[in-house]
């Protein structure tokens, strides 16, 4: 009977729908990591700018710095390019996953309706076209999800890249004769965003979108 | 579910009200739907909202092969009139959909393609059943701003959308008026607020009044029939509207 009917069932909010938002929060969550690396790559570009200034005043001896803090520039380049295509991921997952939603509502109501039709053979052949509409949506979640851990890798990758350079750069404000504490306060600085990005980075990685558990 | 009650029917031509759902949720308001049917196809009138698709599409089927729909009216654009459209496309996705011209960007929120929309001008016009003619006829602003009405003039039956439409309570669920004055009590309030021009309302008393009708259907309560009808039409055209308190 209708009226025994949960309000999740009602609302169509039962497994398959809770399973689909739970996977859009991740999403928006994940989203919002992804902005927050856009906006540190930004500051390291700003950084690196500001670096190459001070490499050329110190000189000679800051000529590897500036080399490397030019490198950082390159490498935030990078990573803003590789978060605009995470995010491009994350724009079609979420139009995919949205349809779910919205097609869950018309589930819970259509299988009502069958409770009440349960001979109607038009009602079986439609809720046939649409499971197999729903087996194609659920095989380009998948595909899209296995793209966007793969992006996911390939940032933190970038990201090994980057700390290798922010080492090295503090390496080389050693070097940097009467310069050597402002170089070495701002490879400390590098240093340390990198550090901000390889730790969302892990955050990502770890989302329970991807299995995991964060 | 809804039962379903024949209210005309001569050969291949019959009108059926789908009314009242005891297992409805209190929090839905309830609403009449129409199916009119012609040489073995069917136009269904305002088929209601998403929530009450299983209970609506259940009655119906009982009643008629829901691939023969050949299309909805939909007196304007509120989710109880026509928030199931997506649900009704799934089973014959060529259906029309007739509304007014004003909700044709409008619905398409609701589902259907641009194929789907038959738009439907100001001043109404002839829509056809298998041969059978129709007529929309204008109701704007009662309430809603495109709004139409459909008539059977065979059939002499006025599908009135919102006019008409009471607010009956549990112990009053007849499928038709039975007393006049006690039942006009429950349409009043909803008149005077849910009807926005004295103006739009003077014009469509004067136009109906030239139509002859046997029963005149709201979406919601009961339908008028015989006397019942020119009743309601004169104590609409002296009924101050657009107001929320008398």
């Amino acid at each position: 009977m209708t009226a025994e009917l949960t309000t999740s069932q009602r609302h169509g909010t039962g497994k398959e729908s809770s399973g689909a938002a739970l996977d859009l929060l991740r999403i928006v969550r994940i989203n919002e990591e992804i902005k927050r690396v856009v906006a540190v790559a930004f500051k390291i570009n700003i950084m690196a700018l500001n670096a190459i200034f001070l490499a050329k005043r110190a000189g000679n001896a800051a000529l590897g710095f500036g080399v490397l803090s030019n490198e950082l520039r390159v490498f935030s380049k990078d990573l803003r390019e590789s978060m605009i295509s995470l995010t491009r991921l994350i724009h079609d997952l979420v139009g995919e996953v949205s349809v779910i939603l919205q097609e869950s509502r018309q589930d819970a109501l259509f299988r009502r309706t069958v409770v009440q039709c349960p001979e109607s053979p038009m009602l079986a052949a439609v809720l046939a076209q649409r499971d197999t509409q729903h087996d194609v949506r659920a095989q380009r979640i998948s595909a899209l999800r296995r793209s966007l851990r793969l992006a996911v890798d390939d940032a933190a990758r970038l990201v090994e890249l980057g700390g290798v350079l922010a080492k090295s750069a503090k390496i080389e404000a050693a070097y940097g004769a009467a310069f050597a504490g402002p170089l070495g306060q701002v490879s400390g600085e590098f240093d340390g965003v990198v550090e901000e990005i390889r730790s969302s980075l892990d955050t990502l990685r770890r989302s329970k979108f991807f299995g995991g558990s964060a | 579910m809804k039962t379903t009650q024949t209210i005309f029917e001569d050969g291949p031509h019959k009108w059926t009200a789908i009314v009242r759902d005891p297992a409805k949720p209190d929090y839905l308001i309830d609403t009449n739907e129409y199916l009119i049917q012609h040489a073995g196809q069917g136009l269904l009138l305002d088929p209601g909202g998403a929530e009450i698709f299983p209970a609506v599409f259940s009655a119906l089927s009982a009643e008629f092969d829901p691939s023969k729909l050949a299309g909805i009216f939909a007196s304007h654009q509120d989710p109880d009139i026509i928030s199931s459209l997506a649900l009704w496309l799934e089973f014959n996705p060529q259906m029309k959909c007739y509304l007014s011209w004003l909700w044709e960007s409008f619905i398409p929120h609701f589902g259907g393609t641009p194929e789907t929309f038959v738009a439907l001008p100001d001043e109404g016009t002839a829509i056809s059943l298998a041969g059978l003619p129709l007529q929309a006829i204008p109701a704007h602003y009662l309430h809603s701003a495109g709004n139409l009405h459909l008539y059977d003039k065979q059939a002499r039956i006025l599908f009135s959308g919102d006019v008409g439409a009471a607010l009956l309570p549990h112990d009053k669920q007849g499928v038709f008026v039975e007393d006049f004055s006690s039942h006009i009590r429950h349409a009043e309030g909803f008149h005077r607020r849910w009807m926005g021009s004295n103006e739009a309302k003077r014009q469509w008393c004067e136009r109906v009044s030239h139509l002859k009708i046997d029963m005149l259907c709201p979406q919601h309560g009961a339908i008028y029939q015989g006397d019942d009808v020119q009743r309601f039409i004169n104590w609409f055209d002296e009924l101050h509207v657009g107001v929320i308190r008398a």
